[in-house]
């Protein structure tokens, strides 16, 4: 099962490509109750310990499928399910030191049974947590 | 490797054509003939259910879904409401496994698949409405994933362009495109009607007459009970003055309605709910014989921290109800 909080601590770890480290991932839980269509979302930022990181520097990862973040939305036939985590990479060369490390991510998604104005502002768009990076 | 999007409806459509080679599963996609599909109970009379929305604090984290289904058939709650796009496993393509999967568990513990919660999500993309032939086809791709899972309601809920939860323009174009859809599959598309509309409302007159107008029995209503709550708790919206709707005023919709949500905030040690007249409500549907469920919708504090809160207020509202239904 998944873990309570959005930011799931399991597989939190820095990615390594060609034997360099050239990011990190955070995988991340919807805890809406409902599953999203990709072009329901918009771009997330993710701060690590209040360095922030943004647009292309991540990527989504849903269902094993690998999408840039301007790339969501050309994507309304698939669906983010709230079973499944999203796994944002963040692309940051030499990845995060090993330890504890303050996260927040951000993101907003569209909710078209609500009032226009409320479209993508009604539910929680911050999330926190601490967790410790083994490898 | 990239992807373009329309890279991806080619392998949709193979994927598709494969899981179509007769013999290549035991259960054929198009149709469920050869399960048994457990079926509302029509005698006359509210029934129990629960929508899993209630149980969202809980589902994926400490309940499974097969723990929720336990616990509802342990309430003699047997009618289920899901929310496609949360609980259906790869929605809107459910393996063919995970179908047969999903019968043994309605079988195994007496569940009946009611009502199929879904979206037409009128902003899919950022800065335009959906056409109407686009809404078309989410509903019919909706239709098919009810039929598929046993499903004879669908809460059919619509995009809204203001503060009165006004729908789009469309509606009446794309809901009658698929009227015939809905037949073939036999389900009811349902709009949910929620505060701050009121049972007296220009919107629930416009859903009458277009049921009325197009002599249907596969568009209806689903009345949520958070309509009946006390005016002190219902949402504020600056601008809009909203009157709670009477229990009697469900009378003259009753031929309309096919689901209700049993919409409930906080039940007390004495076992009543403070906020809505639930004995008002469920005299006016047994003397009426709504011959529908009544979906409990769980909607007080999170109390996220403590797991198995709601299941222990779900059963606290389910004795409430067997009571006011005189089971007990």
């Amino acid at each position: 099962m998944l873990e309570k909080q959005n930011i799931q601590s399991r597989d939190f770890k820095n990615v390594l490509e060609g034997g360099e480290i050239v990011g990190f991932q955070i995988p991340f839980r919807a805890t809406y109750y409902r599953g999203l269509w990709l072009t329901q979302l918009r771009p997330a930022t993710v701060t690590v310990d209040g360095e922030k990181f943004e647009g292309n520097q991540i990527t989504w990862t849903i269902n094993g499928k690998k999408y840039e973040q301007v790339e969501l939305a050309n994507y309304p036939d698939v669906n983010w399910n709230i079973q499944d985590l999203a796994i944002f990479t963040v692309r940051k060369p030499g990845g995060l030191k090993l330890g504890l490390h303050d996260i927040e991510v951000q993101f907003h998604f569209s909710a078209s049974y609500l009032p226009p104005r409320m479209d993508t502002g009604l539910f929680q768009n911050t999330f926190n947590r601490r967790l410790v990076l083994i490898g | 490797m990239k992807f373009s999007r329309k890279d991806f409806l080619k392998a949709s459509a193979g994927m598709a054509a494969f899981a179509a080679i007769p013999g290549k599963s035991a259960f054929a996609s198009s149709t469920v003939a050869d399960i048994n599909v457990p079926k509302p109970v029509s005698n006359g009379k509210p029934k129990r259910g629960i929508s899993l929305y209630s149980y969202k604090n809980d589902l994926y984290t400490s309940m499974t879904l097969e723990d929720c289904l336990a616990d509802m058939s342990s309430m003699g709650a047997y009618g289920l409401e899901i929310l496609a796009n949360g609980h259906v496993k790869d929605y809107p393509n459910p393996t063919d496994e995970w179908v047969e999967y999903w019968y043994s568990l309605l079988n195994k513990y007496s569940i009946i698949p009611v009502e199929y919660g879904h979206w037409v999500d009128s902003r899919l993309h950022e800065g335009r409405e959906l056409t109407t032939k686009e809404s078309y086809d989410s509903l019919v791709r909706d239709i098919k994933v009810a039929h598929k899972l046993g499903f004879t309601v669908m809460r059919t809920k619509l995009g809204v362009i203001d503060e009165k939860l006004t729908p789009v323009k469309n509606w009446q174009e794309f809901i009658k495109m698929a009227l015939p859809v809905a037949q073939e599959h036999n389900v009811v598309m349902c709009p949910e009607i929620h505060q701050p509309t009121a049972l007296k409302s220009e919107m629930v007159d416009e859903y009458v007459e277009f049921i009325e107008k197009n002599n249907t029995k596969n568009f209806g209503l689903n009345i949520d009970f958070g309509v009946f709550q006390s005016k002190e708790n219902m949402m504020r919206i600056p601008g809009i003055e909203i009157e709670p709707s009477k229990p009697e005023d469900l009378i003259p919709l009753i031929p309309y309605i096919y689901c209700c949500h049993a919409k409930f905030a906080n039940m007390t040690d004495d076992l009543v709910e403070e906020t809505h007249p639930y004995e008002e409500i469920i005299k006016v549907l047994v003397d009426q014989k709504y011959d529908g469920y009544m979906m409990s919708e769980y909607e007080g504090d999170d109390h996220n921290e403590i797991p198995g809160y709601v299941p222990d207020q779900l059963r606290r509202q389910h004795l409430m109800m067997k009571r006011y239904l005189g089971e007990v």
